[in-house]
């Protein structure tokens, strides 16, 4: 399994446009700036500054889809080569090869909001925006962390739709309705799917975050399992059964 | 001309894009009925006479519909060189910038027919709610401004277009480009002077979504008019570097 999480990692090395969607972390943070240049002057409370560059759009929008099409881009590589065969005869582990995909998939992300975090520390700290404290540099790291790993295992059912299909344009096209639909639900009910329920998560102790539905953080957690088994059951059966 | 354009019809036919692009627009539907199910003041959102068809054309160009026409623009344009049929069709002899203008003609004209889907959808919907509520003022004004903006977001992304046809590998780019281009749209719409010039926004001024005057229409046109000669610009490039 670590073999075949290493040899993933080494077919990235030649994919610059992978490491090109990284510099989409950036977006929130410039937004910000431009945003509290126009509207707000300096002296901000840094959560308040945080809340706009890490914990807004980037958690429900811009991570969700750059993961999608993260994992589209690594189930798609093997097919456009047709080196799916080649590895069968190996053979790889069918499961494992689902799961090693899965890890850069989680390593990714991690690497993602760790860009947005010194991202917006930067952008708020230089310009003179927000004072530097560690409490509140630690409590950023803290949330990153959580939204990071979260929707790694949120966006587990693209990563099955992926796996199960030959193409790539309906993974795609997947991506943006399963974001757009998360984003949708945040305001009807945050426990049907998986990133909203990631939200409701995350959201539970940001302060100044009004949440107009009870808070359950249980069903949340149970949401973001039901669609990741359910994604990892299927996924199996599709691979098992593509020759 | 007219050859290419009928070869490029055939060539969708057996291909699932348009499928997938329809069922995303069904989605985007169905995801913003949801949305309408929210109550504000004891009141749905959906009640409202025409608040469906209005919401749906907002937050699809937002979202979701921009990325979608770029991702079958691009698709139509890359399998050439992907499939490998580039080589035969230039052993033909075929112009390239007249195969790529007709490929773009037709992603113009689904553009259009992606638009007019959704505005079907929301028009039936609310006819079935609430019938005697619309006026058909209300209703053509509203298919007015799908008409407009199925036009407009295919010229404002028509640029991103045209690059991954210069670029011819680039897909992807193509889809992150387009997504987060009409994603700022949100954060352009928020200055009155950014609104009036960003393109996605300006599409907005010209199909009457936002209250504009005539200058702001205007300058919404000229935008546009760069963007489509910024793209032929691009396309002029492309026969000169294949010689």
């Amino acid at each position: 399994m670590l073999k075949l999480i290493q040899v993933e990692f080494r077919k990235l090395r030649r994919r610059t446009f992978i490491w090109l969607m990284l510099l989409a972390a950036l977006f929130m943070p410039l937004a910000a700036v431009f945003y509290f240049a126009s509207v707000k002057g300096t002296g901000v409370e840094p959560i308040e500054f945080y809340k706009w560059t890490a914990f807004s759009y980037t958690p429900w929008i811009i991570l969700p889809v750059v993961l999608g099409m993260l994992c589209t881009m690594l189930m798609y590589n093997e097919n456009q080569y047709d080196m799916l065969k080649q590895l069968w005869i190996v053979p790889v582990n069918k499961t494992a090869y689902f799961f090693s995909k899965f890890v850069v998939v989680l390593v990714y992300s991690v690497c993602f909001m760790l860009i947005t975090a010194a991202a917006s520390i930067l952008t708020g700290v230089l310009p003179g925006y927000i004072a530097f404290d560690s409490g509140s540099v630690l409590y950023l790291l803290r949330k990153c962390m959580e939204i990071s790993l979260l929707t790694a295992f949120a966006v587990l059912p693209i990563l099955a739709a992926a796996a199960a299909q030959k193409g790539y344009i309906l993974p795609v096209c997947l991506t943006l309705v399963y974001t757009f639909l998360g984003f949708i639900l945040l305001m009807v009910n945050m426990y049907l799917h998986p990133l909203s329920s990631m939200t409701a998560i995350v959201m539970r102790d940001i302060p100044g975050v009004v949440i107009t539905q009870p808070l359950n953080i249980p069903g949340a957690f149970l949401c973001i399992g039901v669609w990741g088994v359910a994604s990892v059951l299927l996924a199996g059966a599709a691979l098992k059964k593509r020759k | 001309m007219e050859l290419l354009l009928w070869a490029e019809r055939r060539k969708l036919r057996r291909s699932k894009i348009l499928w997938i692009a329809g069922f995303a627009t069904v989605m985007v539907a169905l995801i913003v009925f949801a949305q309408g199910q929210f109550t504000f003041y004891e009141r749905r959102y959906i009640d409202g006479a025409g608040w469906f068809m209005t919401a749906a054309q907002s937050l699809a160009t937002f979202y979701v519909l921009p990325a979608v026409i770029a991702l079958l623009g691009s698709y139509m344009i890359c399998r050439e060189e992907q499939e490998d049929t580039l080589k035969s069709l230039r052993l033909i002899p075929v112009d390239e910038v007249k195969l790529t203008l007709s490929k773009m003609v037709l992603a113009l004209v689904f553009s259009v027919l992606i638009y007019l889907l959704l505005f079907a959808i929301t028009f039936l919907v609310e006819a079935i709610l609430h019938f005697e509520a619309l006026s058909i003022g209300l209703v053509l004004e509203n298919l007015k401004t799908y008409l407009l903006d199925g036009i407009g977001v295919f010229l404002a992304i028509s640029p991103i277009i045209a690059l991954v046809a210069r670029m011819k590998k680039g897909y992807w780019l193509a889809l992150v480009f387009a997504e987060i281009y009409s994603f700022a749209g949100l954060f352009a719409s928020m200055s009155s002077q950014l609104k009036m010039v960003y393109p996605m926004t300006a599409v907005f001024n010209i199909s009457g979504y936002y209250d504009a005057n005539m200058f702001q229409v205007l300058i919404g046109v000229v935008i546009l008019m760069v963007c489509v000669i910024l793209s032929l610009f691009i396309l002029k490039g492309l026969n000169q570097k294949t010689k």
